[in-house]
């Protein structure tokens, strides 16, 4: 009942307002007239009456005021009110309206473009079924420096010991080539155990995919990717269950995937987002112990964690230690990571970092937008004094001041996600692969709910200061001030204290950004083992040949290119530097090692022309290159790089000394003793900033794989030779393709994309807040100078010069940045220590960094407080006299 | 003036009710009865007796209609509805109970 009369009055307040209020005015008037009329009956005068009236009554408007607080849809309706009041006095300051959403709208746009990338790399759960429940399991070894794939019987143990996992896979991508009729086109092929696609649980557009219940495939079947099934079969709809010449076998289409199918993998499995066929193995059990090649894939039981599935797994390898003696020499130990997080372990902690950049940035906006709001409060005193006095609580005039910032921030958000939408396409354009890779970074519900969260936090912070500062202060005393006051001492200490805070946070900016910068120059430095100017590369897979005929192809190919014209040089390797081809890394052992004393060395194996180094500008350090003397069945030689020169003979030459390094024969993979004849110096084949592990080269000839990427170095600009190189090899043979043309240089800006990246934005956001930070520092001293002026009049009357007025206000302005830079460089030593894993060739403390910090920051300071200094110095003394 | 304007809202409401009981009156009438009867203990003044007012009606345990004064003015009278009858009767045992409650803490212990 009460809720039914309380929503008639509801409506009678929303529609028939004006009738509502006249009524209480009648009613207050009509109470108002039988009190006077009472005084003159006891015999006042009509004024007299009047006056006690008024007296005994204490104020008609408030008392409205009170009636209207108690209504039905009160608050709603003065929330509306203070919207609109909002809204006027925003209008009515247009400069400071303007400047205020502007800055929210940069500090949220930036927030709004990293916190697109964040969610959608680093939050947004793999579109995979289930994806929490998804793992890559990795294996450790004693001396390894890294994690490591497994090796076919090894997947087989896990597969039958485990106890907590749903099902095991493993993966291992390279490449085969498409035969037949159409042209020859060489794809990416993900190797796969039969189990993997069903493990993700992603259905197919169409046919099937492999069954999961067999451990190993029988007959050659494969799964196309939708992009190769578009491109190299026009999409045929009937394509299911036609068998197509591939890899030198006739193989099955059994289904297609969709469309959107990535594979999310970390960049250390050398497994990419994209695949163009899916091809299961054959029996992976009896491959060799030793060659660690599958990146292995599990599904969790449901419920099971984490922790569960790890001390599963350190079980499992425990009973493989146990089992087999080379387990245990190795020292065997599993890793089981969570597939979401593993899959970008290399980018979250650049991209949590300029995360928490931007929010210091929008951190440092507010502090702006704080101090122009608390500038304008102290502006508005009166007439927040006159709103008291005209029956506004203080809750009222707290909620009104609040509604300010809120209406401030709603525009300011808006603005803020077009900024975010624009400095988004704009990031993406500098993306790193990492980025690429994911397809919807973009504007969406989570990153619009973010947005709004960001911006209401924002009107919480900077919309309560200043109106609990105003509140304080009392009616009577600012009415009769008439407004010529100087500032309080307390108003001053809240904003030099947020002036503080920013040149804190700017400072602890300027450091991160100074550290990535010089990171980045110093990845430009390296010296790679190679000289990527004037070095173009390509692929050719040569698994149609038998390994004599693919020697002799190889050697007049060679031949055929450095004879080109532009050519300088060229040569083959089996893996390019920098490249995402699966590695070959395998063990050895160097002459005078026991079997089980070298059971844990492993070492990058490479098959290289006599031509690779040369092309690669890669440096001679001991002995020979390989040449016309090193054939097939002749006398085994290898070529090993300094690192590992030095870790198995200290002290001593290398040349001359034996090693056993795992060579391709058509006994099949087995380690062969062979002679060093040479040192070379290390080539850096997996990561820029790190030195990984050893590497032999082992001629082709003696290891004829069936992938090779030639490197050939050219007179001109590399691209400009490709179609010379692809006319020669139509000459040579019909059946080849070149993939991946690329210059060399290609391979180096794609491994320093996620530095240059991190570098960029980083900057950004060092100059936003330096800018921001002399605007702030400018807001605040010229705002106490414009109060002040009269007072620097005064000095300057009394004999102040114009530098000592310069030099007064100017010491305000550095004292506050002097006091924000101690702070910032604590700050800023405690924030390095977290960015330790992205930086490279410089300390953390890096001295350079800090100095250029040290002298940045002041003078945006003293820019800041250049005009209003002036300003005071042009101070008119008989202005100031003649103002009393 | 009076000892205490500072009535709880919910003993406000109680003593508008418990007034109107009476009979229709309007707002000058309310706190004229109200001061009289608690023998000047409680005044209440307009900026709390008609918020109080636009409370109890839009509860609607009063209501309220345009009639003329004893002086001829025109004024809102106020009169307890059947569900403000009610209320009041629920108000009063609450108010009995609370009452005693008090006392009894207050009594010396015997």
């Amino acid at each position: 009942m009460v809720l039914l009369r309380r929503a008639k009055s509801f409506w009678r307040f929303l529609f028939r307002k004006q009738k509502l209020e006249a009524e209480l005015d009648r009613e207050l008037q009509a109470y108002m007239a039988m009190l006077v009329d009472r005084h003159i009956a006891r015999g006042l005068s009509i004024e007299e009456a009047k006056r006690a009236a008024r007296l005994e009554f204490e104020g008609i408007e408030q008392v409205k005021e009170q009636v209207r607080e108690v209504r039905v849809g009160a608050n709603f309706d003065s929330s509306m009110q203070d919207i609109r009041y909002a809204c006027r006095a925003l209008r009515k300051s247009p400069a400071f309206t303007a400047i205020a959403i502007l800055t929210l709208a940069l500090g949220i746009g930036v927030n709004n473009a990293i916190f697109s990338v964040v969610y959608a790399v680093l939050l947004r759960p793999l579109p995979y079924d289930h994806p929490e429940q998804l793992a890559l399991v990795w294996s450790g070894f004693k001396s390894a420096t890294s994690r490591a794939p497994t090796s076919g019987p090894a997947l087989g143990e896990i597969l039958h010991r485990n106890r907590l996992l749903q099902g095991v896979a493993g993966i291992w991508v390279g490449n085969a080539t498409f035969t037949g009729d159409v042209n020859p086109e060489q794809v990416k092929v993900a190797f796969v155990t039969p189990p993997f696609l069903s493990l993700l649980g992603v259905r197919p557009l169409l046919g099937r995919v492999f069954s999961p219940s067999q451990e190993f495939a029988t007959k050659p079947e494969l799964v196309l990717s939708y992009g190769l099934w578009q491109r190299r079969f026009g999409g045929d709809p009937s394509i299911v269950g036609k068998g197509v010449p591939f890899s030198g076998t006739n193989a099955t289409v059994i289904g297609v995937m969709p469309q959107d199918f990535q594979l999310h993998f970390p960049p250390d499995s050398n497994v990419p987002s994209e695949v163009g066929v899916f091809f299961p193995f054959g029996n992976i059990y009896n491959r060799p112990r030793t060659l660690y090649m599958f990146r292995v894939l599990a599904r969790l039981k449901p419920g099971v964690t984490q922790e569960q599935a790890q001390a599963d797994m350190n079980s499992v390898a425990a009973q493989m230690r146990a089992g087999y003696t080379e387990f245990a020499a190795e020292n065997l130990t599993m890793e089981v990571a969570p597939m979401q997080r593993d899959a970008v372990r290399d980018v979250r902690t650049a991209l949590i970092a300029l995360f928490a950049g931007a929010g210091f940035v929008l951190l440092i906006c507010c502090v702006n937008v704080a101090n122009l709001l608390l500038a304008r409060a102290s502006d508005r005193r009166k007439e927040i004094a006159v709103r008291s006095a005209l029956g506004a609580t203080q809750s009222r005039i707290l909620r009104q001041l609040l509604i300010e910032g809120l209406v401030l921030c709603s525009i300011a958000g808006a603005v803020g996600v077009a900024i975010g939408w624009i400095s988004l396409r704009a990031l993406l354009s500098i993306r790193p692969d990492y980025l690429a890779r994911m397809p919807h970074v973009g504007l969406n519900w989570p990153v619009l709910a973010f947005v709004a969260v960001v911006s209401l936090a924002a009107a919480l912070l900077f919309g309560l200061a200043p109106g609990i500062e105003t509140v304080k202060s009392d009616v009577i005393g600012t009415l009769r001030e008439a407004g010529r006051t100087s500032q309080t001492p307390a108003r001053r200490g809240i904003r030099a204290t947020l002036i503080v805070g920013e040149v804190t946070l700017g400072f602890v900016l300027v450091i991160g950004a100074g550290l990535m910068i010089r990171t980045f120059a110093k990845i430009h430095e390296v010296q790679p083992g190679f000289e990527a100017q004037h070095l173009l590369t390509f692929e050719l897979d040569l698994g149609k040949f038998r390994p004599n005929d693919r020697i002799n192809f190889v050697n007049e190919w060679e031949a055929r290119l450095a004879s080109l014209p532009g050519v300088e040089s060229a040569g083959g390797v089996s893996h390019l530097p920098l490249d995402d081809y699966p590695n070959w890394y395998s063990p050895y052992r160097p002459e005078g090692l026991s079997e089980s004393d070298a059971a844990t060395l492993l070492a990058d194996h490479r098959a290289i022309t006599p031509g690779y180094f040369r092309s690669m500008g890669t440096k001679l350090l001991e002995g020979r290159f390989f040449d016309a003397q090193d054939r097939a069945g002749g006398r085994q030689v290898v070529i090993v790089d300094d690192m590992l020169a030095r870790s198995a003979w200290p002290g001593q030459s290398a040349v001359g000394k034996k090693i056993e390094a795992e060579h391709f024969t058509s006994k099949g993979i087995v380690p062969v003793w062979g002679e060093v004849v040479g040192v070379v110096e290390h080539i850096r084949n997996h990561s820029l900033s790190r030195k990984l592990r050893g590497e032999i080269y082992i001629p082709f000839e003696q290891t004829p794989r069936e992938h090779l990427s030639f490197a050939v170095r050219t007179r001109m600009e590399p691209l400009a030779l490709v179609e010379a190189i692809r006319r020669e090899l139509h000459k040579s043979d019909k059946d080849l393709a070149l993939s991946k043309v690329r210059p060399m240089t290609n391979y180096i800006e794609r491994a320093t994309a996620p530095v240059r990246f991190t570098a960029v934005l980083a900057g950004i956001f060092a100059g936003l807040a330096l800018l921001l930070a002399a605007v702030g520092i400018y807001g605040v001293v010229s705002y106490s100078i414009s109060r002040r002026m009269h007072e620097m009049g005064v000095r300057m009357a009394l004999g102040a010069s114009a530098s000592d007025v310069v030099r007064l206000v100017m010491g305000e302005g550095l004292l506050l940045t002097a006091s924000g830079l101690v702070l910032g460089v604590a700050g800023a030593l405690i924030v390095s220590r977290y960015m330790h894993s992205l930086i490279y060739g410089i300390s953390a403390i890096d001295p350079i960094t800090y100095a250029v910090a040290i002298i940045v920051i002041p003078s945006a300071a003293i820019l800041g407080c250049w005009r209003p200094a002036s300003k005071a110095a042009s101070a008119n003394p008989v202005d100031a006299i003649r103002a009393e | 003036m009076a000892q205490s304007s500072e009535i709880l809202q919910g003993t406000l409401d109680l003593l508008v009710l418990r007034t109107l009981e009476l009979g229709p009156m309007h707002g000058l009438g309310i706190s004229d009865r109200i001061k009289q009867v608690t023998q000047g203990v409680f005044t209440v003044k307009p900026g709390s007796l008609f918020p109080a007012l636009y409370r109890l009606e839009q509860n609607g345990w009063i209501e309220g209609e345009w009639g003329e004064s004893e002086n001829n003015r025109k004024a809102k009278f106020y009169s307890l509805t059947r569900a403000g009858r009610a209320q009041l009767g629920k108000e009063k045992r609450n108010w009995q109970r609370q009452f005693s409650a008090v006392n009894r803490l207050l009594e010396p212990e015997s």
